[in-house]
């Protein structure tokens, strides 16, 4: 295993593979560090890019830019208050203060060595686990993987901040997606009403395309021109003061459970389907809370906080690149970008992609390995500039990414009709935000309705005993966890509301 | 019995529903398969008109009790932006196809960026238009030239 990871980075320190990672790790901080555009839009901005690329250097750019996006954010938690991106939202509770108070040099740049830091432990987990996960999945059969899949959504609609039933309609709704056009097994046409347009069905790129960039990039325009909701000072146009890597080193390994647990919580928030880095995030700042001597101290710009933030989102990419590479579910929206790339230059992911593919599933661990030093560099190298980034105009960027968007659909195989698509899933997924209807399980429900479909179909057709989805053992205890992910989530819901009216009763 | 937001929704997907429920029901099916092709679609349609339903009963009992709390009137949000925006974004796919790649993108970011932040000086003017001959441009050389994908060209410009 070792040799073919060395054999990886060696591939993966070439040129062709270099400067796409290197690319993408820039575009991915800077990225990150625009308040309002997340990694996901970031990771589709530079999808078309990446078309014409060899597929390792393609996925190099695309894990670049995730690795890049997960740290950049920091930069605008730190001087604006506000996230640059979702991923980075607890880093803001004392990257903030911190900075305020006088110390945005110490702020940023814990962030930046956690992220490395949190990065490269977190690769270590990636390289030594993913092959073992994928050995597991080996023994599934079409029981095991359907039920798998339903685990995934179960998981992800119950996790729907807004209401676990949109949540599971978002599911539903995303599935339904799917089946329009030939079904996989007899090719029969389906829902196409006979017009040409989605004759074939919906691609799976402009419809996540449209549906996450438009419904972002939508729903901060409705902000554009209303003044800000909280009174904070945003610190633009200061410089750094001077400070010490070295001690902003020792502050970092000074406690290294804290950095290791951060780690370990993002990884784990990574591995489980389409929750994401914002989740990981706040879960180790909180645990970091928990855990820590000085608890009291958190909010106030405590350098544990920071750190854990930081260490954790980084280290929830390797878990997202695990699952996708173990299981073929992606972690998070940019690996289901990612997935689709893979797509597109004709690998399938999933527990056969280690063994088919080995040299792009090693060079995809250099380049998330490679990824960290470059960021470290383009932090090192540009601050100045990133700092500057942060006050770029969302009048100026959405019809920049828009064009992207366009060209990235358009690019895919050179027809109009995937732009409409895109303008379509575009209206759709803004109504549906609006509504309130989480988009994270309709994209992961678009990403495994084929899947679950063949399964579903090829368990039937080798045996037609439907309890066999129950009476299998790994799949009846998939279905068992899929049965108590949704059960919890209603039981939170309940005690939630009863909170809520608890709380309210004394106004009446 | 009033209805809120959700509950429209929940009748629109019902209703969706329904309707391809029905329709997965008329599909053929094939001989060497145990299972039609309307089988998988019917499931998962069933699910959704049932959870469907579920959010229509739920908005109804909790639009009721927001009714007799009087707690419906919440703020509202200015949408004119992002109309103007979705407006300006369906020209500019409309307009792909018949003006070419180059001017309708040059146009597009022109008017979007004046719909987002009209400019106020020459200044502002001037960056406006410049941002939008590059934007067309650099994507145009990296696209066209470099990554060799051949962009619309316009039916009535020939561009």
């Amino acid at each position: 295993m070792l040799d073919l990871l060395w054999h990886g980075l060696v591939n993966v320190a070439q040129w062709k593979y270099m400067l796409p990672l290197f690319a993408g790790t820039f575009i991915g901080v800077i990225g990150g560090s625009l308040p309002g555009v997340t990694i996901t839009m970031t990771v589709i901005v530079v999808l078309p890019f990446t078309y014409g690329l060899d597929p390792l250097a393609g996925l190099a750019a695309m894990t670049g830019v995730y690795v890049g996006g997960s740290t950049g954010g920091l930069i605008a938690c730190c001087l604006l208050g506000i996230p640059g991106s979702p991923a980075s939202i607890a880093t803001t509770f004392d990257g903030f203060p911190m900075a305020r108070n006088g110390e945005p040099g110490r702020a940023i740049w814990l962030g930046v060595w956690a992220s490395v830091w949190g990065g490269l432990l977190g690769a270590l987990f990636l390289v030594f686990l993913t092959g073992p996960l994928a050995a597991i999945a080996l023994e599934f059969g079409p029981w095991e993987y359907f039920s798998l899949f339903v685990l995934a959504m179960a998981m992800v609609a119950g996790l729907a901040e807004s209401s676990l039933l949109k949540g599971l309609i978002s599911t539903a709704i995303g599935l339904l997606i799917t089946v329009v056009g030939h079904d996989p097994i007899g090719s029969v046409p389906r829902f196409t009403f006979g017009s040409d347009f989605i004759g074939d069905g919906f691609p799976f790129l402009p419809v996540l395309i449209g549906i996450f960039a438009f419904a972002q990039i939508m729903t901060d325009l409705e902000k554009l021109n209303l003044p800000r909701g909280h009174a904070v000072e945003a610190l633009t146009g200061i410089k750094l003061e001077r400070f010490s890597h070295l001690k902003v080193n020792w502050e970092i390994f000074r406690q290294p459970f804290q950095l290791l647990w951060a780690t370990i919580v993002g990884l784990i928030i990574g591995i489980l389907p389409a929750i994401g880095g914002s989740a990981s995030s706040v879960m180790a700042y909180d645990q970091a809370k928990k855990f820590s001597k000085t608890p009291e101290r958190f909010g106030k710009g405590h350098p544990e906080g920071i750190i854990a933030s930081e260490a954790s989102n980084n280290a929830n990419v390797s878990g997202s690149l695990m699952t996708i590479m173990a299981f073929g579910i992606p972690g998070d929206a940019v690996t289901a970008v990612m997935l689709g790339a893979m797509t597109i230059h004709g690998i399938q992911s999933g527990p056969l992609f280690i063994s088919q593919n080995p040299d792009i599933a090693y060079g995809i661990y250099a380049a998330y390995i490679l990824a960290h030093p470059c960021m470290l560099l383009i932090c090192v190298v540009l601050m100045p500039l990133m700092m500057r980034v942060t006050s770029v105009r969302m009048a100026v960027l959405a019809p920049v990414v828009l064009v992207l968007c366009v060209l990235g659909a358009y690019a895919l195989n050179n027809t109009m009709q995937s732009v409409y698509v895109l303008l379509l899933f575009g209206v759709i997924g803004y109504v549906l935000v609006k509504l309130g209807f989480p988009l994270a399980p309709l994209i992961l429900g678009l990403i495994l309705g084929d899947q679950i479909e063949i399964n579903l179909v090829r368990a039937i057709m080798t045996d037609p005993n439907p309890w066999l989805f129950l009476t299998r053992p790994i799949s009846g205890g998939l279905l068992l966890a899929a049965v108590l992910s949704v059960g919890l989530a209603i039981w939170q819901h309940l005690r939630h509301q009863k909170r809520v009216i608890g709380e309210e009763e004394p106004d009446f | 019995m009033s209805i809120g937001r959700d509950g429209i929704a929940g009748l629109v997907l019902l209703t969706i529903s329904l309707v391809l429920l029905v329709q997965s029901f008329q599909l053929p099916s094939l001989p060497i398969v145990p299972v039609g092709p309307g089988f998988y679609p019917a499931i998962v349609l069933s699910f959704m008109a049932a959870a469907s339903a579920l959010l229509v009963v739920q908005d109804v009992v909790k639009h009721r009790a927001q009714v007799q709390a009087g707690v419906l009137d919440a703020p509202r949000r200015n949408y004119r932006l992002v109309v103007i925006a979705f407006a300006i974004a369906a020209a500019y796919v409309a307009l792909l196809p018949l003006l070419g790649f180059r001017i309708a993108t040059v146009l597009f970011v022109a008017a979007l960026q004046a719909a987002l932040d009209p400019p106020k000086s020459t200044r502002d003017w001037a960056l406006l238009v410049a941002i939008a001959l590059g934007t067309a441009a650099v994507s145009y050389v990296v696209f066209e030239r470099y990554l060799l994908v051949l962009l619309p060209r316009g039916a009535w410009t020939g561009f």
